[in-house]
């Protein structure tokens, strides 16, 4: 499909490098300023999606339990892998990863294995026999220019947000590894000493002029191209510059300090980003706890907890007769009941409710509970009276 | 004892969708309806084969009209493309069409063997479709119909992007759509739109260049109001 693909017509090439030579981008950005930065994380754990002005790159890790290498007998491993979607140019086949691919591949690879970002040891469970190891795939969804930049903040942030199960060796000759499920024992994070940020520049012009960050057109007309990894420390990871034109020395210094002060910006903004996530996942963790010290402390019914409305409005007429002491009309209740939370924490009443009184059905008894401003529970558990006493005004 | 009113499709301007039926040939007798994009005859009746608006230009002529990224060809369109390759008889231009399209090398004003254009691959040529239909590659000429240069040909200089079928007609529009009508108060520039979704901009300065191609990719949903609104805050930033 050779005529498909995307060709600059001479008028672009010539006002690109023109343009520039006034400090001037066509999409008007100044040479030194990234694109606007959007990272986006899915439902499961170590998956985040990035987009980079136009190019969006989808990034998600997995792990599993492997023999480790015969040389590494106690550390974990950690893979790339890339897939140039045809879905994000015309100029991607399907099949075979490309040039531009395995390119990518390995400088994120190099800039996150070389410099030690993530602790192998820690992904050791038995040596030279069971250790982690660690996915990472890249999909690249829109190519807009500068793919590796972008995929590189999607793996980081992939990694950041990533859990992995937790395992306890035992059994028997002390190999015996059990993986725990996540809802039993939460899952644990990778170990991440530091975050290399990949910096992309592009050279027009004999390569005395240089930009950050080119999109599309720009890297069809650039000269050349270097993909400097920093981290926020300003230790140089890795550099990547293959062909292209020639530039001086000077300008790769000059590159590098530049690259410095971007990278410290933009861990920056993947670490707000990632504390934002937990954040809001930890949140949503806690509501749930409610649910669970009542299901401990429930001794009789169990029943109750799953026919919320139904059960509960039946049984509630009954025992309307047999214990009218202090007791609501069962109207309330039933209100009360589709408030979640409250109506969880008053089924961790019942035992005492039935305890104190002859203990019938329990079931109306909590309903009422959460109404009645002043009972026994009071006196006998006041941890709870804190929290009663929220839905205790009716 | 024949109706010489012309019977009146009932859905002009109005969405219509493929499949959908806008006239009934069999009440008319004696008539000449023109057809362009988005209709075809069948048998009795008139068909809607792309989705878009019904447009109806007197006396006799239907259309459908659509925004889409890619471009359909149809006759006497001008649009924009660029060289991909040179052939003895022909240039293959591309058009953002789904085939690459001929342009003769003697269809130039005063065109012959001895003086054939030298165009290089990556040439903006401003064209006119001659030949268009889905069966073969689209057919352009650089002259008018009467075989006078008239504007055709290549484009020097400048900066192209892309935009929208729907964009591209909106800028053709006349009278002058809000958008070029405010940037053509405060700027000087030229403009080039090509109706397969590609314009060309030029001016003396690069930063207006610039500021008038981005003005019009951000218009690409806009309403008329909104066009100007965006323009005077564009204007107002930089003066």
């Amino acid at each position: 499909m050779m005529d498909q693909r995307w060709r600059p017509t001479v008028n672009e090439r010539e006002f690109i490098e023109h343009a520039l030579q006034s400090d001037i981008r066509v999409d008007g950005r100044r040479p030194f300023d990234f694109r606007k930065l959007k990272i986006a994380f899915g439902r499961e754990d170590g998956s985040a999606e990035v987009e980079l002005g136009e190019t969006r790159v989808m990034g998600y890790v997995t792990a599993q339990l492997v023999q480790p290498y015969k040389d590494r007998p106690n550390e974990g491993t950690l893979a790339i892998f890339t897939e140039f979607s045809p879905m994000a140019d015309p100029a991607f086949e399907p099949g075979r990863p490309g040039e531009a691919a395995i390119e990518l591949g390995r400088v994120i690879d190099r800039g996150l294995r070389e410099s030690r970002a993530v602790d192998m040891e820690s992904l050791c469970v038995v040596a030279g026999k069971h250790v982690w190891s660690v996915r990472v795939d890249l999909h690249i969804l829109d190519n807009g220019g500068n793919l590796i930049d972008a995929a590189n903040i999607a793996a980081l942030a992939a990694l950041c947000t990533f859990r992995r199960p937790e395992c306890t060796v035992g059994g028997d000759d002390g190999q015996q590894v059990t993986i725990h499920d996540p809802e039993v024992r939460d899952p644990l994070p990778l170990a991440i000493h530091h975050l290399p940020i990949a910096v992309t520049f592009a050279y027009f012009g004999d390569g005395n002029i240089m930009v950050l960050d080119p999109t599309y057109k720009e890297e069809a007309v650039m000269g050349g191209r270097m993909t400097a990894t920093i981290n926020s420390n300003g230790d140089v990871c890795s550099i990547q510059k293959a062909g292209g034109e020639g530039v001086m020395s000077s300008v790769i210094m000059q590159c590098l300090r530049i690259a410095s002060v971007k990278a410290a910006d933009i861990t920056s903004k993947i670490k707000s980003n990632v504390d934002e996530y937990t954040t809001e996942k930890a949140v949503r963790k806690v509501k749930r706890t409610p649910v669970l010290v009542a299901k401990k402390n429930d001794v009789p019914d169990i029943t109750m907890e799953s026919n919320d409305g139904a059960l509960e409005s039946q049984t509630s007429k009954t025992p309307n007769d047999a214990q009218g002491i202090s007791k609501d009309p069962p109207a309330i209740p039933n209100d009360k009941r589709h408030e979640d939370a409250k109506s969880r924490l008053s089924e961790s009443n019942p035992e005492v409710e039935s305890m104190s009184n002859s203990g019938i059905v329990g079931e109306s008894d909590e309903a009422k509970e959460s109404v009645s401003p002043k009972s026994l529970k009071d006196a006998v558990k006041p941890k709870h009276k804190r929290k009663k006493k929220q839905h205790g005004k009716s | 004892m024949e109706s010489k009113k012309p019977l009146r499709s009932a859905f002009v301007d109005d969405y219509v969708v493929p499949g959908d039926v806008i006239l009934d040939l069999a009440d008319m007798t004696n008539q000449t309806i023109k057809l362009g994009a988005g209709l075809r005859q069948d048998c009795d009746t008139i068909q809607v084969t792309s989705a878009g608006r019904l447009r109806l230009s007197k006396p006799n002529k239907y259309w459908v009209e659509n925004s889409q990224k890619r471009y359909i060809p149809s006759v006497e369109d001008t649009v924009l493309g660029i060289v991909v390759d040179t052939k003895p008889d022909n240039f293959l231009v591309d058009i953002k069409g789904p085939s690459v399209a001929f342009l003769p090398v003697l269809s130039f004003e005063g065109g012959t063997r001895r003086n054939i254009p030298k165009f290089e691959i990556g040439t903006l040529i401003y064209a006119r479709v001659v030949k268009a239909n889905s069966i073969m590659n689209p057919e352009l000429s650089c002259m008018d119909a009467i075989g006078k240069a008239a504007e055709f040909g290549q484009l020097k200089n400048g900066y192209t992007f892309e935009t929208s079928t729907g964009l591209a007609r909106m800028l053709l529009s006349s009278p002058t759509c809000p958008l070029l009508e405010a940037l053509g108060k405060k700027l000087s520039f030229e403009i080039a739109v090509g109706l397969n979704g590609r314009v060309w901009v030029n001016a003396p300065s690069p930063s207006n260049i610039i500021l008038v191609s981005e003005a019009i990719k951000q218009s690409e949903s806009f309403n008329r109001i909104q066009q100007r609104s965006m323009v005077e805050k564009l204007l107002a930033k930089l003066a």
